[in-house]
């Protein structure tokens, strides 16, 4: 990997950090477990590497936001998080800072590729 | 699945010892769950290569467990600016205090040779490492104290919100080196100046009221004379002082005052070591001497003795710290330089 390459994928994984955990923030109203989270964002475009996405899965649920159980499930055990009430509420303001960081962005580009 | 199996049992022995069972339950769950997505979509079980690829795209065991585990830190991000600052203290004046400890204790020993001060100079870098190793203990216990009880050390700047911009040290206002012109009368005042005291040390040993004021007639009615040494001496200074009156001009004549040169500074501080060598080498260390040694000795040989001891001390003293403020000046030099190379290739 060149050094150019290189200094792109560190600032790309900086851009994806918070934004991943909003998109988990917004996948977990519904009820999922690890894996099936993990296809789900995947789906919408969100590949997630499972060695960040489970750890975050942990961070989230420590920092009050996610309620988790375990379940049984075609005969395996499996750990279900949703988000909570508190993460709810979190996952608004998130958005809310979300949409205007992200106006603000656009508008920013534009403004200087006009 | 045997690979399996033998995947997560090394990842486990990186997890936090604590949740480890848990965090392994749900990550065997997670990872089978996969195993039998990729079988569906194949048809087939996996081949061991198959299965291999697919362990090592995960990540290796503890590059896996790795984002389980608290993120600490020996010392961390909030203290490092601190502790940075601190270690470079420490050093300087760890050097500082070696050099005159080991010149003093050198100096008592009896023996100012080579061997001496070699061994000095190698016992340099273990005074630093330990130096260094005890303020690295220190900002740990402090990083670990931050990190569990940030109310214990309310006083640490950049842990805590308490501080206040006017509390800052002020500004001190200096010229950028080797950039900013000197002004013309600032110059010629320089090299005034520096004639000035040519002609009053060419004065001096005509009129020694000039160096000593009324201490003068004191020496002259006094058993003591100055000893020959100080007649070196008294000409490396009036050489160095005109060689320094003579730059001075040269500086004028051709335009050069305008931009102050620091190495032309430090290479005259260097030369300015050379009178001081010279007292250094007083024969017999003697400073002062007798006028009439036949019949003075006897009542005055012990308080010229203490005087030429005093007198030597001073000197080995300034031997030391000379030396220790020229490195320093030399050092910063360098520093102003690297700096000034980095802006004008940004």
């Amino acid at each position: 990997m060149t050094i150019a390459e290189n200094l792109f994928e560190n600032l790309r994984l900086e851009l994806r950090r918070g934004c991943l955990t909003l998109a988990v923030l917004a996948q977990l109203r519904q009820e999922h477990y690890g894996y099936t989270l993990r296809k789900a964002l995947a789906e919408r475009g969100l590949a997630i590497d499972e060695s960040t996405l489970y750890p975050l899965l942990r961070r989230l649920e420590s920092q009050g936001l996610l309620a988790s159980e375990w379940r049984e499930e075609d005969k395996r055990n499996k750990r279900f998080y949703r988000l909570n009430s508190d993460g709810e509420q979190m996952l608004g303001q998130l958005l809310e800072e979300w949409n205007t960081l992200n106006a603000s962005v656009i508008a920013t580009v534009n403004s200087h590729s006009a | 699945m045997e690979l399996l199996d033998r995947y997560l049992e090394a990842v486990q022995k990186h997890l936090p010892w604590k949740r480890q069972d848990d965090i392994l339950a749900e990550l065997r769950a997670n990872l089978e769950a996969q195993l039998e997505d990729k079988e569906k979509e194949l048809g087939r079980p996996l081949s061991r290569e198959e299965a291999e690829a697919w362990l090592k795209q995960l990540g290796s065991p503890m590059q896996v467990a790795a984002p389980y585990l608290p993120q600490q830190y020996l010392i961390g991000p909030r203290i490092f600016p601190m502790y940075w600052f601190v270690l470079r203290t420490v050093f300087l004046w760890a050097t500082i205090i070696y050099l005159i400890v080991s010149a003093a204790l050198i100096y008592a020993s009896g023996s100012v040779d080579g061997p001496a001060v070699a061994a000095a100079i190698l016992r340099w870098p273990v005074v630093l490492m330990n130096a260094a190793a005890w303020v690295t203990l220190i900002f740990v216990a402090i990083e670990y104290a931050v990190t569990h009880a940030p109310e214990k050390l309310p006083g640490i700047s950049g842990v805590t919100a308490s501080w206040s911009p006017s509390d800052l040290p002020p500004v001190i206002v200096k010229p950028p080196s080797g950039t900013k012109p000197r002004s013309y009368i600032g110059a010629v005042a320089e090299a005034f100046f520096c004639l000035l005291g040519l002609v009053w040390l060419l004065l001096v040993p005509h009129f020694p009221f000039l160096l000593f004021g009324p201490g003068s007639y004191y020496l002259a009615a006094s058993p003591f004379q100055l000893a020959p040494v100080w007649i070196v001496f008294y000409w490396w200074v009036a050489v160095l002082t005109a060689g320094q009156l003579i730059w001075h001009c040269v500086d004028l004549w051709t335009g050069s005052w305008q931009q102050p040169l620091l190495v032309k500074k430090t290479l005259l501080q260097a030369v300015g070591l050379i009178p001081l060598a010279v007292l250094l080498s007083a024969p017999g260390h003697l400073y002062v001497t007798l006028k009439h040694p036949a019949f003075d000795l006897e009542k005055y040989g012990a308080t010229m003795y203490t005087i030429n001891q005093s007198i030597h001390k001073g000197v080995l003293v300034l031997c030391v710290l000379v030396p220790v403020l020229l490195i320093v000046g030399m050092v910063k030099m360098a520093m102003d330089a690297y700096r000034g190379r980095l802006a004008s290739a940004h």
